[in-house]
């Protein structure tokens, strides 16, 4: 039984427990999110499957499993078919670095934010793929709007996340976390408050999330690039999109909130905790902000953001030489 | 460990073999660049080989997530569909030139790897990103600067060419 190496069954281990927990977190949060949007809107959401409708997502999943898969005529088969499994794997793969708890974490590796960076620029290439290959205009503007706002908004992104890694001096996301102390104010917070801001606002826009859902703006474009896909087509990129927004909430909760660190409740509630805030955050923004323009999306990352982001930066890089010095 | 490493080297390198040659052949340029992104993973899993872990996520967070991503917006804006000008294909004589043009080139690399003795047998060492850091700023500072004076200059060159043209109209 020696044969298998300890490195790879704790990679098969951690696969094995993020697929299973990604699928649990869509549905707990396809439920939460119905229910915050019918208590926002004052109505009741889901609740005539379980008690207050939690079962809801459950019978809803079946459903998608259960749906015949379409594709459209003139679509291109390999790339419409290639697209959603393109969304939804490298999803799996960004869960591996992040810390949990204190050394609880899947594939410990010195370069896991910048493992998480590069894996995620995956998702705009699977929406784009789905929208070019639906054969339909819709899917096809979606297709391109998701290009200039993921190129847009990948770039403050990264400058915020490079102004932690300049005060962590670190881009192991375990490392950056074990910098921080156990209160929130000895959280990356509180030296980078602009930073967070930032990273959270790009944030919502690079995983296409209201009031930046413009790829998939269903009173203009149908569903977007999305359109044309039934069944688990669809169910896999509504995953997917889960799965980032978690993955978004988990990285912010490890750069700026101090990750697993807290008084009293052990590591791993204290992750869990901070990154549910996050999501019922992003939820929360969903229902509150109407979608924004285009021309004004664009305006407030080129306008706002990326200075705002670069200025951030080297003030930071001048206050890290400044106390190295001293 | 040394098989699998064997194993994957073979994976990759089927990898950017079929890629590229989709990227070459296909007649769809959006297959085409399917194919370019199936090479560069293929890359990328060859620095990680090569214990070269940061290059090989710069490789996909650059080419893939953010130069892919560029030519497909170029794909889209041309609307180049598959009945286009140049998608009949090309003449007898065009295809042997280019085997010519491979097989050169694959040869004379082939000839030198197979007749030049094994510089290392020995395990790459991964280098710390600091050392990367302070290499680039260092010793080949200039070289890293006249490399981001090219980019410079195909941006600069590129907005100068749209600008001709709307100012032509």
């Amino acid at each position: 039984m020696s044969a298998i190496p300890a490195e790879l069954l704790h990679i098969i281990i951690g696969l094995v427990a993020v697929a299973a927990s990604v699928g649990l977190i869509g549905l707990v949060m396809v439920w939460v999110e119905r229910k915050v949007a019918g208590h926002i809107q004052r109505r009741p959401g889901p609740f005539e499957v379980g008690p207050s409708g939690v079962l809801q997502p459950l019978c809803d999943a079946l459903k998608l499993v259960g749906k015949q898969l379409f594709m459209p005529t003139g679509a291109d088969p390999i790339l419409f078919w290639l697209a959603p499994v393109l969304a939804f794997l490298p999803v799996l793969l960004l869960f591996l670095p992040l810390p949990v708890g204190d050394g609880l974490q899947a594939l410990d590796v010195n370069l896991g934010l910048l493992l998480i960076l590069a894996f995620s620029g995956l998702a705009v290439l699977s929406v784009l793929l789905a929208g070019w290959a639906s054969n339909n205009k819709y899917g096809l503007l979606g297709a391109a709007r998701a290009v200039a706002q993921s190129v847009a908004y990948e770039i403050p992104l990264l400058l915020s996340v490079l102004a932690v890694a300049f005060v962590a001096g670190s881009l192991d996301l375990a490392q950056v976390v074990k910098g921080q102390g156990t209160w929130p104010w000895n959280w990356n917070i509180m030296t980078q408050p602009l930073a967070f801001l930032i990273y959270f606002v790009s944030a919502l826009g690079e995983t296409n999330r209201a009031p930046f859902d413009l790829p998939e703006a269903e009173s203009e474009l149908t569903a977007g690039f999305h359109t044309e896909y039934s069944g688990m087509g669809f169910g896999l990129f509504f995953l997917a999109e889960y799965a980032n927004m978690v993955v978004v909430c988990s990285v912010a909760t490890a750069l700026f909130l101090g990750g697993w660190q807290g008084p009293v409740l052990p590591g791993p509630v204290w992750f869990v905790l901070k990154v549910s805030a996050l999501m019922l955050l992003m939820v929360f923004a969903r229902w509150t902000y109407p979608r924004v323009r285009f021309d004004q999306l664009l305006v407030i990352n080129w306008k706002w953001l990326l200075p705002l982001a670069v200025a951030n930066l080297l003030l930071t890089a001048f206050f890290v030489k400044l106390t190295q010095l001293s | 460990m040394e098989d699998m490493a064997k194993i994957a080297f073979g994976f990759y390198t089927l990898i950017i073999l079929s890629g590229s040659l989709l990227a070459v052949g296909a007649k769809s340029l959006v297959r085409a660049m399917v194919g370019l992104i199936a090479t560069l993973l293929g890359v990328a899993g060859m620095y990680m080989l090569l214990n070269a872990q940061f290059l090989a996520l710069m490789q996909i967070l650059i080419y893939v997530g953010a130069v892919c991503v560029l030519i497909f917006f170029a794909i889209m804006l041309t609307r180049a569909d598959s009945g286009g000008e140049e998608a009949e294909s090309a003449p007898l004589r065009q295809n042997l030139l280019a085997l010519t043009a491979v097989l050169s080139v694959g040869g004379i690399l082939g000839w030198l790897v197979m007749t030049r003795p094994l510089v290392t047998t020995g395990v790459p060492v991964e280098v710390a990103i600091e050392k990367l850091g302070l290499g680039l700023l260092g010793p080949y500072g200039l070289a890293f600067e006249l490399i981001s004076v090219v980019l410079l200059v195909s941006m600069a060159g590129a907005v100068l060419l749209a600008w001709e043209r709307r100012n032509g109209k």
